[in-house]
């Protein structure tokens, strides 16, 4: 089994050359086989078949030898993605011997914490409770519940980022819905003078603010989904991550519309009734 | 024999606008009654309360003083909206600028009223179609104001004020931009739609314009400063 560790941020210290591993390593069993995250590969110029020697100290004390196997890309984190993932996976037992205090008895064999992953996730509340109820010193916390923590505050992050955004844009198209409002003022005083009444002004200015609002909001989001792969790999070539940074879903696009409506069509309506609540004369007058 | 019920019947009509500097009196104690099918016109200097009083003739706006009638009906008793029925069906706007609305084609301009006030839709194309052969626009229905003169526009918008069948065709200025040729041919126009039963009352500055008009009434500061001359008495 190899252990997942993609939390550990270990500092692996490659402390020697490959030929100086390979010597080090032929005296003995051939070493154990590990996987090196492409931004290490890259980073110390490493190759699959390599030998090379990890230490869990900064000095490099107690180094080991082992042999790159391959090469993995890291499942991208969203709380760190500026950070390089220098990382390195290995099998249990090796990340055992390589980080357990040599002076402490048993040591070798202790596991703080470890990683489960589920086939599905909904079942991690009762697997929890049965392997609780099985293992009753072990504490037993599903990771997931409620949902990634990291996800969470980007959530939130994103609403407070949506709501500012909402509330500023909406005082804009409301100052340039009573713009286009007033540079109309002739045409709404002559409809008025002809005898127009206003709600039929109105109900043409709600379906004009619908029809805008409809095509801002399809606009919108076709500009969104055009410059998407744009963005992330932009933004995925800056931090050297595989993360996704913007994707337009179905559900995103349906919310983005469903509020653009109501917002483009009260603005228009607002802005024609403040115009329309004018005396006729006042309209016309230049 | 009863007289028939004047169009338009203003008695001792005044309007006074509050400004920030004090109150403006723009029309003091006018009187004027329009009869069905009459042709009055009223000149004067600018600034002299023609538009004002034109626009108390048209429900446009209400009197501050003095009693307005339309139909019989006192018009400071009714609302924006009822003023707005009665602009729409009972009197027609002429303007010195035409007021087209310039997204519609001169056909559309001209429905459009008759849309409002809810006539059926052929009965709409019908009169639209015969209203614009008698402005003599016929060909041009599907021009926008853009890209017609200044005197087809005036045609176009004297169709539309004729739309719904008023009673009173009111008229400000409506040569004011139009050459001395255009004026008369619009001139000759408001004699026939005068001739065909609607009632006319033109403020102009224009001389011949004015010379047209059965009844002729002088206005200065606010008040009607002669008394009326009628053509041919």
């Amino acid at each position: 089994m190899i252990a997942s560790l993609r939390r550990l941020f270990l500092v692996l210290a490659l402390v020697a050359s490959a030929r100086a591993a390979g010597a080090a390593a032929g005296a003995s069993d051939p070493p154990p086989d590990i996987l090196v995250s492409r931004g290490l590969m890259r980073e110390r110029g490493l190759s699959v078949g390599q030998i090379v020697m990890l230490s869990a100290d900064a000095r490099g004390a107690g180094a080991r030898p082992f042999r790159i196997a391959g090469v993995y890309e890291p499942t991208p984190d969203p709380s760190r993605f500026t950070a390089k993932r220098l990382e390195a996976r290995m099998h249990l037992p090796d990340l055992l011997g390589l980080t357990a205090d040599p002076g402490e008895a048993g040591a070798v064999d202790a596991v703080g914490a470890i990683n489960i992953g589920l086939k599905d996730p909904a079942d991690a509340g009762a697997f929890a409770r049965e392997l609780a109820a099985r293992a009753p010193a072990v504490s037993v916390v599903p990771t997931a519940a409620g949902g990634d923590e990291h996800f969470v505050i980007i959530e939130r992050f994103h609403m407070a980022i949506s709501v500012v955004t909402m509330i500023g844009s909406t005082a804009f198209l409301l100052a340039l819905m009573v713009i286009r409002a007033d540079e109309r003022r002739e045409i709404a005083g002559l409809l008025r003078l002809l005898g127009l009444r206003r709600r039929r002004i109105l109900l043409q200015a709600l379906l004009e603010g619908l029809c805008i609002a409809t095509a801002g909001a399809v606009f919108g989001v076709m500009f969104a989904a055009a410059t998407q792969g744009a963005v992330n790999a932009f933004f995925q070539w800056r931090y050297d991550t595989t993360l996704v940074f913007v994707r337009v879903t179905p559900a995103i696009a349906a919310r983005c519309v469903a509020l653009a409506l109501p917002l483009g069509v009260m603005a228009g309506l607002l802005a024609s009734w403040t115009l329309l609540r004018r005396p006729v004369l006042d309209l016309l007058r230049r | 024999m009863s007289a028939p019920v004047a169009i338009v019947e203003a008695r001792g009509v005044g309007k006074v606008y509050p400004m920030p500097a004090g109150p403006v009196e723009a029309l003091r104690d006018v009187s004027l009654t329009v009869a069905p099918g009459e042709y009055v016109a009223i000149s004067g200097p600018s600034g002299c309360g023609k538009s004002t009083l034109l626009h108390l003739l048209g429900c446009v706006d209400t009197p501050t003083a003095g009693s307005l009638l339309f139909e019989g009906h006192p018009v400071r008793a009714m609302g924006e909206e009822e003023r707005s029925r009665i602009r729409l069906r009972r009197i027609g706007f002429v303007f010195q600028r035409f007021y087209l609305l310039p997204m519609l084609t001169a056909w559309e301009n001209v429905e459009l009223v008759q849309s409002e006030a809810g006539m059926p839709a052929a009965e709409r194309r019908a009169r639209t179609r015969e209203l614009l052969e008698y402005v003599g626009l016929g060909e041009r229905a599907g021009h926008r104001p853009s890209q017609l003169s200044g005197g087809e526009m005036q045609r176009v918008a004297i169709a539309r004020a004729l739309a719904n069948r008023p009673g009173l065709l009111l008229a400000d200025e409506p040569t004011g931009e139009l050459d001395d040729e255009t004026g008369e041919q619009i001139g000759d126009l408001f004699d026939r739609v005068n001739a065909d039963g609607t009632a006319l009352v033109i403020v102009t500055h224009n001389p011949a314009l004015a010379a047209r008009a059965r009844r002729r009434l002088a206005m200065r500061s606010g008040r009607l400063a002669a008394p009326s001359v009628v053509a041919g008495s």
